[in-house]
């Protein structure tokens, strides 16, 4: 077939499509064999193409006039005066009053080079991405085990060997549907056991003997998880050899875990004792065993100590590295695999490099040919970067980069306030996003049909993204723009406008770290080669992770011990969970400018328990309100047997008074800096006749 | 300066409070010295049964561990005792002939088994010397006595119909052991089980090879030679015979020590709301031992005797670590209320049977009556399906659940536990709690609306489907070709076949 092989701009799955040019309107899109989609796509992908030449696209640089509105100015003058505005804020408040907020979207090659522009070229610290939304509680727990965080640390086809796959807060049938077709194998075996507070769709899976859907009450995984590795060890289920042969740490664990024994798990989770023993002894058949963590487990104030749990569960099985067994987590934004490798978090330098490190920072400032004081220190992580935006000592002038914070970060009404306090707002972006109508400049970027780079999927493979059309005239890459500013701020080092060369530079300054690209160029991918990191030079990359060793510089794994916290009082509010819907992709800014996309889910809908709406004289399709001390979001109610009924359910991909961040809490993660998203506790009222007129 | 913890008695609740205070031992605020009566750290008692019936091992239950402590700079003292406490020099003497300075003293000396009155036993509670072929279950010695005769397959008698003893009668059973289980009342469980609730855990127990003997009352020991237990007398001469006797009579909480040192004690060791000993600002006590009271404070009208259940004792061990924490680092972050609140399941606890085959779950009042009017707001809701044991009773006060009583219906039982504790409202209708345990899901009949979405992945209607198959489409592949039908997770593709085939099925009919 004639036409261009490239990725879908959505999700970490990166299903393989190919877009071939019909007549003067947007490519077609066909979904490609690829071991990961099977020639599978969903809708979004389907529907992605629509996005390239759609009428709201911004297409010239937009600079906020004393009117309030958006006016178009010329490349040259809006390049000029972020050089203005830096210079001064720098002068005046120094480099750390300037910040850089990035995405898990990005290339590899644009995270790179954001990292490494906001350092040299802007001089700050104050760096940090989106991800920490989203994998970092994940990533913390897999450092901390492993040594290392590769999402999947096997290719995604292992699991078609699975006999048991267990997946805790993951709602793949909707967040990645052709995914699902690699849980067939287990699903016929009847061993895929799902853990999810709502009968998702993936939790559906389970029915009619394909396996078992747990329903703990939110905020009780951690519970769960404990109790399940209570009766491996109580029932002698635990992989005495391996755990002497490969691990450190057992004997706390073991002890950490005593005290959950089945029945207390199920009067703190509400999960039946005998599901809790069921699911520990089917794990532990052998046949293949995988556990797999997604956002619904991670995205919680004790998120690292949960995926740490589900990681101690899969080392007392003896899972993770061994064959036809495994322990992963799910990346979910398209790059978040790769995004979070090369120096966009604070705390990181290329490579999975820690900024901290000496030799980290001395193998880095050599790459770049800076000295290695010309690097700084840690920044802040994202809720903390955000909570200073305009406050005195705070970010000042910020620069946002495939990242929606209006929407996407917690407690999304204060991060609206910093944004208005900023000196000056860039924004690059191809729509007006809603943090883009906040913005002094927006800057119109690439899509991802448009662009060269590179993309590193869940399970660590690097893929090629490949441009198939051309761009609108006055849209440019962020490259050219990082490029061209480095120049007007009289940058150190080189920063390279084409993907290629940024790739190069980026293998070098990845060579001898943990996420170790330096064997692996564009030839090499074009040949269609599967390219798992670490891939050094000379190497043949590394589809299998831990074979004969971890990360660690004994090359075992730690089981470290974690508590879970012992009483949830009730308040007589409910559980607020958050999550995505198949048609919507993050904060919908694409999802929600696609017709087809819209015809299903166009209204902010609260999905509640038909029991729990009776008590609050909700009626389906009744006008609610959902709120906390924080806000309050406006939706619909949508009754369904499918949540608990002490839960209630919110999409995030909505803006405005929908928006379900206005009630989630900043509060993080102690590890990571993961925010809460998963148990906000709320309430949920009628929205009166007055009220809905006002609004 | 380094002030001296000494923690007397090494059970479950003190491995909680002294693995809370680790922060402090390890930055030198304090200094530990734990005293444990028995030969080995903490475990945890819960478990017993578990390995009394060989199901686990005594390292498996192990809370505590000895070397880590020490590490910590603790001084652990394993297979020893407090003679007696000098309250008025805060000195503790020891039964090494030693004696130890306390800044503070936190008492956990836990609870012994209850020793029946029977003729036969020896009934000195404080030096129990039972005959042989009869003991408790109450720590890894006894859990080795029963683990002899579950092995051999023998006959144990368990004498008490409570939770503990159920426990251990079901265990053993299933691991191959005759059981017998001898008790007053007509069903087990008879002090906090409703009636139509016990007759049905009664079934429940004899189809798992439990044998009840109900409404008895024990009188003596038949022994062999004199010292070895044969049979157990009734009081109507029946004789119950067996290889061991378990006596699961219940606990008594630990207090002899307290009493000596002239604490005043009434079931247990009296402490105020935080913890602390009546009239002695240097000793707490924690755990089965304690009963909370304290006199002076309005919200402690009714008094918290022990429960024998660990939750309680948990939740104290993690509070006055905290208070401990708080103020010896200074930081005055102590926890967030300056009083242990009582949790509503400290008073009412959750008695929920561990066993792999019987499902049953008892909490709060459960006496009141379906069809009495009651005028303080408790109305009771009743589910009973004796033929297939299941029974549910839901006894609620203005519509928060008070009390319940759960057989045979474990989903039912796990949320209802997990509505008692949080105090939560029930719903208006109550037969949807018992949905949970229906039929798992119902099968999903196929989508007959034309409207009704197949593919999920690519958003594609039956009606869709069907028009592609009016305009040639015969095969999934063709179908998904033409609509994208199955293109996502392919998990449709049995749905779009059915659709095609009823299709080609109804065209040669219609066309007759």
């Amino acid at each position: 077939m004639s036409g261009t092989a490239t990725h879908c701009p959505y999700c970490a799955l990166q299903c393989a499509m190919t877009l071939t040019p019909s007549g003067s309107g947007s490519p077609e899109v066909t979904g490609r064999e690829f071991p990961t989609n099977r020639g599978g796509l969903c809708r979004k992908g389907w529907t992605s193409a629509d996005l390239l030449r759609h009428p709201d696209r911004v297409t010239e640089p937009l600079l906020r006039d004393d009117d309030g509105a958006h006016h178009p100015i010329s490349w040259d003058q809006a390049l000029e005066l972020i050089r203005d505005k830096v210079l001064v804020s720098r002068a005046r408040y120094g480099a750390d009053s300037i910040g850089v907020f990035g995405g898990g979207g990005l290339t590899n090659e644009k995270a790179y080079q954001l990292g490494k522009f906001a350092r040299l070229a802007l001089g700050t610290s104050r760096i940090d991405y989106n991800g920490r939304f989203c994998m970092s509680s994940a990533a913390a727990a897999g450092n901390r085990a492993f040594g290392l965080d590769r999402g999947l640390p096997f290719p995604l086809e292992d699991l078609g060997s699975a006999g048991t796959i267990l997946m805790l807060g993951s709602n793949t049938a909707d967040t990645m549907p052709p995914f699902v077709q690699h849980l067939q194998a287990a699903r016929d075996a009847g061993g895929l056991i799902v853990v999810d507070p709502r009968r998702s769709a993936t939790a559906e899976l389970t029915s009619q003997g394909r396996g078992i859907h747990l329903q703990p009450t939110p905020g009780t995984d951690l519970a769960l998880l404990l109790g399940l590795a209570h009766v491996v060890i109580m029932e002698g289920l635990a992989d005495q050899e391996y755990i002497q042969a490969r691990t450190r740490g057992y004997s706390a664990v073991a002890r950490s875990v005593a005290p959950w024994w089945p029945e207390r798990v199920q009067s703190v989770t509400g999960v039946p004792a005998q599901l809790v023993r069921e699911t520990a002894r089917r794990l532990a058949e052998p046949g293949g065993s995988y556990i797999l963590t997604g956002r619904g487990v991670e995205q919680h104030v004790n998120g690292t100590d949960t995926a740490t749990a589900a990681i101690n569960l899969a080392l007392l099985l003896g899972l993770p590295g061994s064959p036809r067994n495994g322990y992963g987590t799910l990346t979910g934004q398209g790059n978040g695999q790769g995004g979070r490798e090369h120096g966009q978090k604070a705390d990181q330098l290329p490579g999975y490099r820690k900024i901290t490190d000496p030799a980290a920072r001395k193998h880095v400032a050599k790459v770049w040919g800076v000295p290695e004081e010309a690097i700084p220190g840690p920044g802040l992580p994202a809720v903390e970067l955000l909570a200073s935006l305009g406050q005195p000592d705070g970010v000042r002038c910020l620069f946002v980069h495939g990242a929606n914070v209006a929407v996407s970060a917690p407690n999304a009404s204060s991060v609206i306030d910093g944004l208005r306090r900023l000196d000056f707002l860039v924004v690059c972006d191809f729509f007006r996003s809603e943090t883009a109508a906040e913005a002094d400049l927006i800057l119109p970027v690439l899509q991802w049909a448009e662009e060269e780079g590179t993309m590193t999927n869940l399970e660590g493979r690097v893929l090629r993204r490949r441009a198939a059309v051309q761009p609108p005239t006055g849209a440019r890459s962020e490259l050219w723009i990082m490029s061209r500013l480095a120049d007007l701020l009289d940058a150190p080092s080189s920063f390279s406008e084409d993907p290629e060369t940024v790739f190069t530079e980026l293998r070098a300054a990845s060579a001898g770290g943990i996420a170790d690209y330096s064997g692996i160029d564009y030839p090499l991918l074009d040949s269609g080669a599967a390219a798992y990191w670490p891939y050094p030079a000379g190497s043949g990359g590394t589809p299998r992770l831990f074979l004969d060793r971890f990360a660690h510089d004994d090359g075992r794994a730690v089981l470290h011990a974690v508590s879970a916290p012992l009483h949830t009082p009730g308040d007589g509010t409910l559980a607020l969970a958050t999550g995505r819907l198949l048609e919507h992709y993050q904060s919908g800014t694409q999802t929600r400018r696609v017709d087809d996309l819209l015809t299903t889910t166009s209204v902010q809908q609260l999905q509640i328990h038909p029991v729990t709406a009776a008590g609050l004289g909700v009626l389906d399709g009744a006008e609610v309100e959902v709120g906390n001390c924080r806000g309050v979001v406006a939706a619909r109610a949508l009754l369904t047997a499918a949540v608990r009924p002490d839960t209630v359910f919110l999409p995030f991909h909505f803006p405005g008074a929908g928006n379900a961040n206005l009630v989630t809490s900043s509060d993080t993660d102690p590890v990571s800096g993961m925010p809460e998203f998963k148990t906000t506790r709320v309430w949920v009222r009628v929205r009166s006749i007055e009220r809905a007129v006002a609004v | 300066m380094t002030e001296q913890i000494i923690v007397v008695g090494f059970g479950p609740v003190a491995a909680r409070f002294i693995d809370l205070l680790e922060p402090v031992l390890a930055s030198g605020a304090a200094q530990l010295t734990v005293i444990g009566a028995e030969p080995d750290p903490a475990y945890n008692r819960v478990l017993v049964a578990d390995v009394g019936v060989g199901r686990a091992s005594a390292q498996a239950i192990s809370l505590s561990d000895r070397a880590h402590l020490e590490a910590l700079g603790a001084d652990v003292r394993l297979t020893c005792t407090v003679l007696r406490i000098d309250r008025a020099r805060r000195l503790i003497h020891l039964s090494d002939g030693s004696t130890c300075h306390y800044d503070r003293l936190v008492l956990a000396t836990g609870a012994r088994p209850v020793i029946p009155y029977l003729a036969g036993l020896n009934p000195d509670p404080l030096q129990p010397a039972l005959p042989l072929g009869v003991t408790t279950l109450r720590d890894l010695a006894d859990a080795r006595t029963l683990e002899d005769v579950v092995r051999r397959r023998g006959d144990v008698v368990v004498l008490g119909g409570g939770i503990l003893g159920l426990e251990a009668a079901l265990a053993a059973a299933e691991e191959g052991a005759r059981v017998t289980v001898v008790h007053h009342g007509g069903y087990p469980l008879a002090r906090m089980i409703d009636d139509g609730g016990g007759q049905v855990l009664a079934a429940a127990l004899r189809q798992h090879g439990v044998r009840l003997v109900s409404g008895a009352k024990a009188v003596g020991l038949e022994l062999s030679h004199g010292e070895r237990f044969t049979a157990l007398r009734m009081d109507d001469g029946r004789l119950v015979s067996g290889d061991l006797l378990l006596l699961s009579c219940g606990v008594r909480p630990r207090t002899e020590l307290a009493e000596g040192a002239g604490l005043p004690v009434a079931t247990g060791i009296l402490v105020d709301h935080s913890l602390q000993a009546h009239h002695d600002e240097f000793i707490w006590a924690i755990g089965d031992c304690a009963e909370v009271r304290c006199a002076s404070c309005p919200s402690c009208a009714s008094d918290t005797t022990p429960s024998g259940l660990i939750g309680p004792g948990w939740r104290q061990a993690e509070w006055l670590a905290g208070h401990f924490t708080g103020s010896l680092a200074g930081t005055g972050c102590a926890p967030s209320s300056s009083v242990l609140v009582p949790s509503a399941t400290d008073t009412q606890p959750v008695v929920m049977l561990k066993a792999r085959g019987v499902d049953a779950v008892v909490a709060g009042d459960t006496t009141a009556d379906l069809w009495t009017a009651h005028r303080n707001g408790t109305a009771v809701a009743l589910w009973a399906d004796p033929q297939h044991g299941r029974y549910v009773k839901m006894v609620t006060r203005d519509g928060v659940l008070v009390g319940l009583v759960c057989v045979g219906m474990p989903r039912t039982a796990a949320e209802l536990v997990l509505l008692f504790e949080r105090g939560s409202e029930l719903p208006a209708d109550r037969s949807s709690l018992l949905r949970l345990d229906g039929a798992d899901s119902l099968p999903s009949a196929a989508a007959s609306d034309p409207a009704d979405t197949v593919c999920r992945c690519a958003g594609v209607s039956r009606g869709s489907i069907e028009q592609a198959a009016v305009v040639g489409c015969s095969t999934v592949a063709e179908v998904s070709a033409s609509t994208r039908a199955g293109t996502g997770c392919g998990g449709c593709h049995g749905d779009i076949r059915t659709i095609i085939e009823e299709h080609f099925q109804k065209v040669p009919a219609a066309q007759l």
